[in-house]
């Protein structure tokens, strides 16, 4: 997985492309760190360019948004396609996080 | 010495040096190098990860895939009429499973022996992967997964991942995949691990952990699932 931040003043959006496993971790604690760092109340991960994710891949999410939350941050998904959207809705991530087309 | 069926192919080596693969082919009985004309099957000895790359040799003729380099050849030999009880057949190391995306290749192979629609491949990569994840991590490794929903979790879970992963007593245990293509229309896959087994529990609250939501996945998509050998082994079902 790769990723790029782009920081607005309201929002932080987070291009994710390739693919989100196990196999991640530490990119996923390096992305967790930047999104604490930058000022934006809405750290909004951008799921376009993401072609898979699995089990660990949502639970690395799910701690990317306990973080945010501890500091009053909220993470949004957005623009999830294919095997992606579908594996979000599988694990009925819409419970838990804010999912956005 | 184990025994060959004619079903079981002619042998090909990949980064497998041509006077092994000639031994082990000879000691089996079958015809070696060459790729078969029309339904033959090739049976691949792998030396490693690198060596099977091209995603040419996880398709027809290619039905099963072993990787040699740390066995001696009657246990490679074993492992090749081992292959001929299922059409489609991996048994790697834990660490070369790992580096190829088994699941992706596995369903490549499955994809080019019997056609699927796109929202069949992602189904079975992804039920595939979470098996294939759960005996990697789980099983071979021994890794627990993520619990609680803190950053501090997701380190543990590295430190103890990076560390086996770079462990040969861990990484070279063996992953071993089987899939067979019912004839009507029912894809059956088994995988399964050399590690000590498991017993499923029932979890406590959902979204809890970051880590527990791939047997839950597996069976949300799967048409049957089962765990066997005291959970080292999972036999899934799809309908195709």
């Amino acid at each position: 997985m790769d990723y790029g931040i782009d920081v607005k003043e309201q929002e932080a959006v987070v291009q994710l492309k390739g693919r989100l496993t196990f196999n991640d971790h530490a990119k996923l604690r390096a992305l967790i760190r930047e999104m604490l760092q930058n000022k934006a109340k809405r750290q909004v991960l951008d799921l376009g360019a993401l072609e898979f994710v699995d089990s660990a891949g949502i639970g690395m999410l799910l701690i990317a948004r306990e973080e945010m939350a501890n500091v009053d941050k909220q993470l949004v998904l957005r623009a999830a396609t294919g095997q992606v959207k579908r594996v979000l809705t599988v694990a009925q991530l819409n419970k838990i996080v804010a999912i956005e087309d | 010495m184990a025994l060959a069926s004619p079903s079981t192919g002619s042998l090909r080596g990949l980064g497998v040096p041509p006077d092994r693969v000639r031994r082990i082919a000879a000691a089996l009985g079958l015809p070696e190098g060459e790729l078969p004309a029309g339904d033959g099957r090739v049976v691949a000895l792998l030396g490693d990860a690198e060596a099977a790359a091209d995603p040419a040799h996880w398709a027809r003729p290619f039905a099963a895939w072993i990787e040699a380099g740390p066995l001696d050849d009657d246990a490679v030999a074993a492992q090749v009429a081992r292959a001929a009880q299922a059409d489609l057949y991996a048994c790697l190391t834990t660490a070369t499973a790992n580096q190829l995306h088994l699941a992706g290749r596995i369903v490549h192979a499955i994809d080019s022996h019997r056609p699927l629609a796109e929202s069949q491949r992602d189904d079975i990569e992804l039920v595939l992967h979470e098996a294939i994840s759960n005996a990697v991590v789980h099983g071979n490794l021994q890794v627990e997964g993520m619990k609680g929903l803190s950053v501090d979790a997701l380190d543990r879970f590295s430190a103890a991942l990076a560390a086996r992963m770079a462990d040969p007593a861990f990484a070279a245990r063996r992953v071993e995949v089987s899939c067979w293509l019912k004839p009507e229309g029912e894809l059956l896959v088994e995988v399964a691990d050399e590690g000590s087994g498991f017993v499923p529990q029932n979890r406590g609250e959902a979204g809890a952990d970051a880590s527990g939501r791939g047997l839950d996945l597996i069976t949300a998509i799967a048409r049957q699932v089962e765990l066997l050998d005291n959970g080292r082994r999972i036999r899934i079902r799809f309908a195709l």
